[in-house]
């Protein structure tokens, strides 16, 4: 195990770098910083321990045999972890092969979610702002997000015009910017 | 900045690849010549990654670690690279000796591993290579002696200030660094180094607490090769360092 990772926190870049060489140990510390994170959304999408278990060896794996696709300088790793998680469960819940391209997800949050205390802030700032959301706004968000339905598809299932769910989408979005930059 | 309002729902949509045929050509179309709304879409992508995070609680079973680690060490082995390392032994020499004394010796020792193959097929190079080698240890061994004396020179009734040499060769991403008569921080902070590259966001290189004389070292931290650097920067970050600098550089290369 690498001095770096074994003496203090290391900062996630130098995990990954760690990895890049072949540091198993960087390795596990990375998954006991963010398997939570990858396994909640995945079941969430999923609603299935089992397949949700599965999505979260698949991005560990990724991670470990191509730690390139991760660039530290566009990003934050828990926000990029989440999100690639989100959409390889969308894909796996719609039977479809991996279509997006993860190097093209760039998701930089401030939060250090390594720290406990910070990330237990920023988990309840995220709860409340969605908690605060107008239902019909939070129920179309979380349809496009976590269930991977499309905003027509949204329409035909809500029985609200198009327009309407697309502008409930960008203004759940938009709330939970500003919990963060009010 | 302003979004382009006919843009906005479906930048949103495009973030979370919802977007499909003639409306995501659109969409991608206009990302290519807009700025503004490229900014937009990677704020978009942010809120995304806050929404996935919304739904942090539960915790895999222990079965999934087991199982990872398992499969990890079945994968195929990479040629692991050099790591991060303190010298907390250093003191710093006068500044242009000790860094060109150091290059040399990583240079030096590179090379050492492919003179050893040489000496088999060419006896008549040996000579002088070994002659290198030792030379390369004699190095190491000043350097290493706990019994070495260091001296940092400055000028006449001047105190000494805290001193930084970044040696960096971008070919293959090798860095060297050396700092002396940095002053102590509190147990919760750390001084951080940043390769600020000529286009781009400063890139972590290590982490650095001082020893009790003030002095430091980085030698080869994992960096990507092919960066070109414009400088480098330190920041005093939190103890477990931050991926994007989070305060004003307290020193800057020149």
């Amino acid at each position: 195990m690498s001095r770096a990772a074994s003496n203090m926190v290391s900062p996630d870049a130098m995990l990954v770098s760690a990895i890049r060489s072949g540091d198993e140990q960087a390795m596990a510390q990375l998954y006991e910083r963010y398997s939570s994170i990858v396994y909640s959304v995945a079941l969430r999408v999923l609603g299935d321990t089992g397949a949700a278990e599965d999505i979260l060896q698949e991005i560990f794996m990724q991670l470990w045999r191509s730690p390139d696709v991760f660039d530290a300088t566009r990003g934050s790793l828990p926000g990029w972890l989440a999100v690639i998680t989100r959409n390889r469960a969308i894909d796996s819940l719609r039977k479809r092969r991996p279509e997006a391209d993860i190097t093209d997800v760039i998701v930089s949050i401030e939060p250090d979610l390594a720290d406990a205390a910070q990330s237990a802030r920023a988990l309840e700032k995220i709860r409340t702002a969605l908690g605060g959301m107008p239902s019909p706004q939070r129920s179309a968000l979380e349809m496009a997000f976590f269930e991977g339905l499309t905003h027509t598809e949204i329409a035909e299932k809500t029985g609200e015009p198009l327009g309407t769910i697309k502008t409930r989408i960008r203004a759940g979005l938009l709330t939970l910017r500003r919990a963060f930059n009010p | 900045m302003s979004v382009h309002e006919q843009f906005a729902d479906d930048l949103s949509l495009y973030a979370l690849g919802a977007l499909q045929g003639e409306e995501r050509l659109a969409v991608v179309k206009h990302l290519q010549d807009c700025p503004d709304c490229r900014h937009e879409l990677a704020q978009l992508q942010r809120d995304l990654g806050l929404l996935a995070l919304s739904s942090s609680g539960p915790k895999p079973p222990l079965r999934s670690r087991e199982r990872l680690m398992a499969t990890i060490a079945k994968e195929p082995r990479r040629i692991p690279g050099r790591v991060m390392k303190r010298r907390p032994w250093w003191t710093v020499l006068e500044w242009a000796a000790a860094a060109a004394a150091v290059v040399m010796i990583v240079l030096l020792l590179h090379r050492n591993a492919d003179l050893q193959r040489r000496l088999v097929a060419h006896d008549a190079d040996s000579t002088e290579q070994q002659k290198q080698l030792l030379e390369a240890k004699e190095l190491i061994a000043t350097l290493t002696s706990p019994d070495a004396v260091h001296f940092t020179l400055v000028a006449a009734k001047t105190p000494p200030q805290p001193q930084g040499k970044a040696i960096y060769l971008r070919s293959t991403g090798t860095l060297v660094f050396l700092a002396s008569n940095m002053p102590e921080l509190p147990p919760q902070k750390t001084y951080e180094l940043w390769l600020i590259p000529t286009s781009g966001a400063p890139i972590p290189t290590g982490l650095f607490r001082p020893d009790p004389h003030g002095s430091a070292a980085l030698v080869k931290p994992p960096l990507p090769t092919g960066v070109e650097a414009k400088t480098f920067a330190i920041t005093v970050e939190p103890a477990a360092g931050s991926a994007a600098p989070t305060s004003t550089p307290i020193m800057v290369g020149s």
